[in-house]
């Protein structure tokens, strides 16, 4: 049941129908029923390892909670996270390591390892992070374990957030989702406002620059380097649209629901570095990274000992940062090969981890410089450079993750610095590759609306409060041809599959 | 304490003027870097050992929250 459905809007309709129907005290079991219905529909009988995640997650809680003893304590949390992680790295990873390691044993000529096919569940990285993230609080004390084992399941299962996310912490959702919520109708407004605007963002811009980008992406030596970096830029607005758009309408679900899901994006494009660029983009996975990896590497021992040798080796703020850094670099290498088993995706992590860590080094130098040579950090100017600069960061690191392997990126890349052929922009090509010219227009024209929307909101505006304002005539107007455009410009050509999320697969 | 807190705090550059600041966490004035190297700068500092399970924002939001967390670890050493 794609979210971009006929299928999946009734069925959110009728769980929001009943939701507010039942009593309060058991919207909480409607959930549960609605998310293993949803999960059980789009997924069949991958819901086991939902269950298995579930199960072991909530053991490890209780466990680790009647548990006094340290020692006893650490082992139960490596369990938890042996297990859960262990799924994950087995269904993503153990194709690609055995393909590896039977390229080896082929030259010892003894064994080779059975490759299987492996689907990956839906949303499965999503919440095994979720879960994994409530095992570790536990463990550090943070709050006591859920101990009814229902809700529990409907914490790791909610369905809206289960198919990309946002990550989210126990504190934070599980009190709203067990709590109740009556039917208000700003909340209810809000949600639809939020949930029509993602799938404007979805089917409207995304679905169709994804035709361009697929004709280059997969044709890609039959076109010279400035068409490969038109079909980059627009990768970069459709995968913008498509996970953004996504979760907003999870989160529209949600907030018409009365609960409140973390925000996953802050205007990322509009970041003035690597960092804040991460720092805008995905940013519940970024918050479970720090909390539970970057934090942890950063005060770890071996981290602190690394720490004192090089504050001895380099004198001044480099010798001090470099544990920094290198912790850094480990978390986007994570994350890197967290989006799926493929060299591309090493090199991807390499080169954010790269870049950012060398950043952290290079930072206190050269805000000395900026203050020898006077230019204001502060000025607008500057600030557009390094938007434009990180903008371009971002570009180049696209070419690896949509490539269709890393030496097909290598390639593309190629192409783009040393045969770019400017004329080819105006030569025609642009309208052969599966786009009309109205659609082109139209992805365009969708990405400068989003640029327009982003800046007003990096100026604090809050466009849904200030659109409420308006006179009523002006807010019907603005939902009518919103609706319009969604049923009118949504892409429904023949041979298009209602489209899955990007994100969900990872 | 406050002095030398103010004077870490100074000397990591931030621009940010902590007397008058209680959200530096939420508001997100402190990012992950400035946290770690903050909390590297205190353990020396203080001769405290500030672990994961003190990294909430209650504990680095404002100097006075920054100073009880010292406090309450100098005191437990």
């Amino acid at each position: 049941m794609p979210v971009t459905t006929f299928a999946f809007l009734l069925f959110v309709s009728l769980t929001l129908l009943v939701y507010f129907i039942v009593p309060q005290k058991y919207q909480w079991v409607v959930l549960l029923f609605a998310s293993y219905f949803y999960y059980a529909s789009a997924g069949g009988k991958l819901v086991v390892f939902l269950i298995f995640t579930t199960i072991i997650t909530y053991l490890a809680g209780l466990f680790l909670a009647a548990a006094r003893d340290r020692k006893k304590r650490k082992l139960i949390l490596a369990a938890a996270l042996f297990f859960v992680f262990g799924l994950l790295a087995f269904l993503k990873y153990y194709n690609f390591v055995a393909r590896g390691l039977n390229i080896l044993l082929a030259k010892l000529a003894v064994f080779s390892l059975p490759q299987f096919k492996i689907l990956l569940p839906l949303g499965i990285s999503f919440y095994i992070f979720q879960a994994a993230g409530y095992v570790i609080d536990i463990y550090r004390g943070k709050y006591p374990p859920e101990r009814n084992p229902a809700k529990f399941a409907l914490f790791v299962s909610f369905f809206p957030q289960v198919i990309q996310g946002p990550i989210s912490r126990y504190d934070q959702l599980a009190p709203q989702l067990y709590g109740g919520h009556g039917l208000d109708y700003d909340r209810l407004k809000y949600g639809i406002q939020l949930l029509l605007w993602g799938y404007c963002k979805k089917i409207i811009i995304a679905d169709r620059a994804a035709v361009l980008v697929n004709t280059v992406f997969d044709n890609y030596r039959q076109y010279p380097g400035s068409i490969v970096a038109v079909a980059v830029c627009f990768y970069c607005l459709q995968i913008y649209c498509d996970f953004s758009g996504g979760i907003d309408i999870v989160r529209g679900i949600a907030q018409a629901m009365g609960i409140d899901l973390v925000q996953n994006f802050r205007r990322p494009y509009f970041a003035a570095s690597l960092a804040d660029f991460w720092r805008r983009w995905h940013i519940s996975l970024g918050e479970w990274m720090r909390e539970y990896l970057f934090y942890p590497l950063s005060l770890s021992k071996p981290f602190f000992r690394l720490g004192k040798k090089t504050r001895g080796l380099i004198k001044g703020k480099a010798g001090k940062i470099i544990p920094t850094s290198l912790a850094s670099f480990i978390v986007f290498f994570t994350i890197g090969i967290w989006h799926g088993a493929n060299l591309k995706y090493i090199a991807f992590g390499l080169y954010n981890g790269l870049i950012i860590s060398a950043s952290i080094i290079i930072t206190p130098y050269f805000t000395r410089l900026l203050e020898k040579v006077r230019i204001d950090p502060h000025v607008r100017l500057w600030i557009v450079v390094r938007i434009v600069g990180t903008n371009l960061l971002v570009f180049l690191g696209r070419y690896f993750t949509r490539g269709a392997s890393l030496k097909a990126a290598l390639a593309m890349l190629r192409q783009t610095v040393f045969a770019f052929h400017a004329r080819a922009l105006t030569g025609g090509t642009l309208w052969t590759l599966g786009l009309s010219r109205l659609d082109f227009c139209l992805v365009v024209v969708g990405g400068m609306v989003i640029l327009i929307l982003g800046y007003l909101q990096e100026k604090g505006m809050a466009i849904r409060k200030t659109l409420e304002q308006k006179h009523w005539l002006l807010q019907w107007l603005v939902l009518m041809v919103v609706l319009v455009a969604l049923v009118w410009l949504g892409v429904y050509r023949e041979g298009y599959i209602a489209s899955e999320f990007i994100y969900q697969q990872y | 304490m406050e002095k030398i807190l103010l004077a870490i705090l100074a000397e990591m550059n931030l621009a940010v003027d902590f007397s008058g600041e209680k959200n530096l966490i939420d508001d997100g004035i402190l990012d992950s870097f400035d946290i770690i190297a903050l909390v590297g700068e205190l353990n020396d500092a203080f001769d405290i050992d500030i672990g994961v399970e003190h990294l909430l924002p209650e504990n680095f939001n404002s100097l006075e929250a920054i100073m009880n967390l010292v406090k309450k670890l100098q005191a437990e050493r």
